[in-house]
């Protein structure tokens, strides 16, 4: 059992005291984006009002304080995912560390012939930024599915990794099925063949315990705010072996060891892939959100999150007429649930259940080739974090069954 | 404020004109590739230059579809150059509505399927 109680934690959120058209803001959409505690908060306010300056530049006192808090966080998100300080990158999201990757090294290494794995559960953009560098390089996209309890098909993984696969990059939690992934496995799988791996970890870092030794992952990407932190902040893991023989992907200021008029030498890594000035304030104020989250425990988060999956499951299930796409409750289930109300679009019952003061997702959650193989034109989607509870599923519950009161 | 008003539900759960037309003078499809919302929309045209018979199908959600039923009542007796020319507000007004940004498509699409009926056949688009 979960070893922290939500309902006290939602104190810690100013927001969650809103009112949503007359009605307490029932927050389940944190799949999206999650909201802010107050420790967060404020260290925004800090920086600004005492220690705001430009990083990595100045002599004064200012710019070694803010530089100091900077490099504090970092640190602190190589702890949180059992990494070295200097293995840490900063971007602006998920989605830009792992276009870092495809144009620094995939971009580079592929060639025609060469083989690009992802998973049919993957987000957009774990999956348009390869089939550009397939468009660049001539290599070719495989996909390894799903199997029909909505879990990723090990046996196909075994058969689609092979000697030309260079490249395996798969999420590690699926953003509509809530699926959790073997991501250990499939690295092993990888390794074995001599290809790379980089793991997808938007929707599994914030909420499970993930150690990138252990996963023995060659790259890892993340954002600050699906796990409390501002956003405007993504982190790249990248072995630094490995980081070390990648060329910059963006230039200008920031990543360079000197410059003269015509050429310039880079900095090392993790500088070289930080051009230009950072998100200053958000990655200070990210230390806090990884404070709070480690004072839960990661261990004790991915249980509530088990834990209500299963209760909002077990519930949806009663109703005859709600049809869920996702894995039974059980080891291989996540903290997102996707389901359809009858045949009644997926935007009616977002729009009903808003009334009732409940935020959830409704459409194609970036993901549409997985949305186009369940067959539906959109799912409905509700997802959950620290502060959830089974209160707030029993509101979705009752909004639900107005939905089909109403549109039925 | 409640979205799903008496009226839009009636139009949803019990649409008027939906089905299709045998040799329409205009016709046309389109769709919302975001949530998938698609409606096809066919009217005739009488010998005094108004609309005479029409009808829609649609796939897609509660106001598209109560949309489009609205639409066809409204442009049954209207002339051709008129109906070219209806804006969406007009649709909207129609529709009576306080729509959030997000749903405002949703509600625009008939009207959008209308007009391009019209203009694909004025203009030999198709």
């Amino acid at each position: 059992m979960p070893m922290f109680n939500p309902k006290q934690l939602k104190g810690d959120f100013p927001i969650l005291k809103r009112q949503i058209n007359g009605q307490p803001l029932v927050y389940l959409d944190n799949a999206s984006t999650s909201q802010k505690p107050n420790s967060v908060i404020q260290a925004l306010t800090e920086v600004y009002s005492n220690h705001y300056a430009n990083i990595h530049r100045g002599i004064h006192t200012l710019s070694e304080e803010a530089t100091d808090l900077f490099e504090f966080t970092r640190l602190t998100v190589a702890q949180f995912i059992g990494a070295q300080p200097d293995e840490i990158i900063f971007t602006r999201n998920t989605t830009e560390a792992i276009n870092l990757v495809a144009y620094t090294w995939a971009a580079q290494q592929l060639k025609k012939g060469d083989k690009l794995v992802v998973s049919a559960l993957e987000h957009h953009s774990n999956l348009v930024p390869w089939q550009q560098v397939c468009a660049l390089t001539g290599a070719t996209l495989d996909v390894i599915p799903y199997t029909e309890g909505y879990e990723l098909d090990m046996e196909a993984a075994k058969r689609i990794i092979n000697s030309k696969t260079k490249l395996v990059a798969i999420t590690q939690i699926s953003n509509v099925l809530g699926t959790v992934v073997p991501v250990k496995e499939i690295a092993a799988l990888s390794h074995s063949v001599g290809a790379k791996i980089l793991v997808d970890g938007a929707q599994s870092v914030p909420h499970m315990p993930v150690a990138v030794r252990d996963l023995d992952c060659d790259w890892l990407a993340f954002s600050s705010h699906k796990m409390l932190g501002p956003s405007g902040v993504g982190v790249l893991f990248g072995k630094k072996a490995l980081m070390e023989q990648m060329p910059p992907f963006l230039f200008g200021g920031g990543m360079i060891r000197e410059v003269d008029q015509f050429h310039t030498g880079f900095a090392p890594s993790p500088y070289r892939f930080e051009a230009g000035t950072p998100s200053i304030a958000d990655v200070i104020a990210f230390k806090p959100a990884l404070d709070y989250l480690n004072n839960l425990g990661m261990q004790n988060v991915f249980a509530h999150g088990q834990d209500l999956y299963a209760y909002a499951y077990n519930k949806l299930k009663t109703l005859e007429y709600v049809k869920i796409y996702g894995p039974q409750p059980g080891p291989t289930s996540g903290p997102v649930l996707s389901f359809n109300v009858g045949k009644i679009h997926p935007h009616d019952v977002a729009s009903i259940l808003d009334q009732h003061g409940v935020a959830i997702r409704a459409g194609h959650h970036c993901a549409q080739p997985l949305i186009d193989r369940l067959g539906v034109p959109a799912t409905t989607r509700m997802s959950f974090y620290v502060y959830s509870t089974k209160e707030d599923i029993d509101v979705a519950f009752e909004a639900i069954k107005d939905v089909y009161a109403k549109l039925a | 404020m409640d979205l799903y008003s008496e009226e839009i539900l009636e139009h949803y759960k019990h649409p008027q004109h939906e089905g299709t037309l045998e040799s329409p003078d205009f016709e046309a499809e389109d769709s919302n590739p975001l949530c998938g919302d698609k409606i096809k929309f066919a009217m005739k045209q009488g010998a005094d230059g108004k609309i005479s018979d029409v009808a829609f199908t649609a796939a897609g959600c509660a106001i598209s579809k109560a949309s489009a039923s609205m639409l066809t009542e409204y442009v049954m007796e209207k002339k051709v150059e008129r109906l070219q020319h209806m804006n969406p507000q007009e649709m909207l007004d129609l529709l009576g509505l306080k729509l959030t940004p997000a749903r405002v498509k949703c509600a625009l699409l008939a009207q959008a399927v209308m007009r391009k009926s019209i203009l694909e056949k004025k203009y030999h688009l198709k």
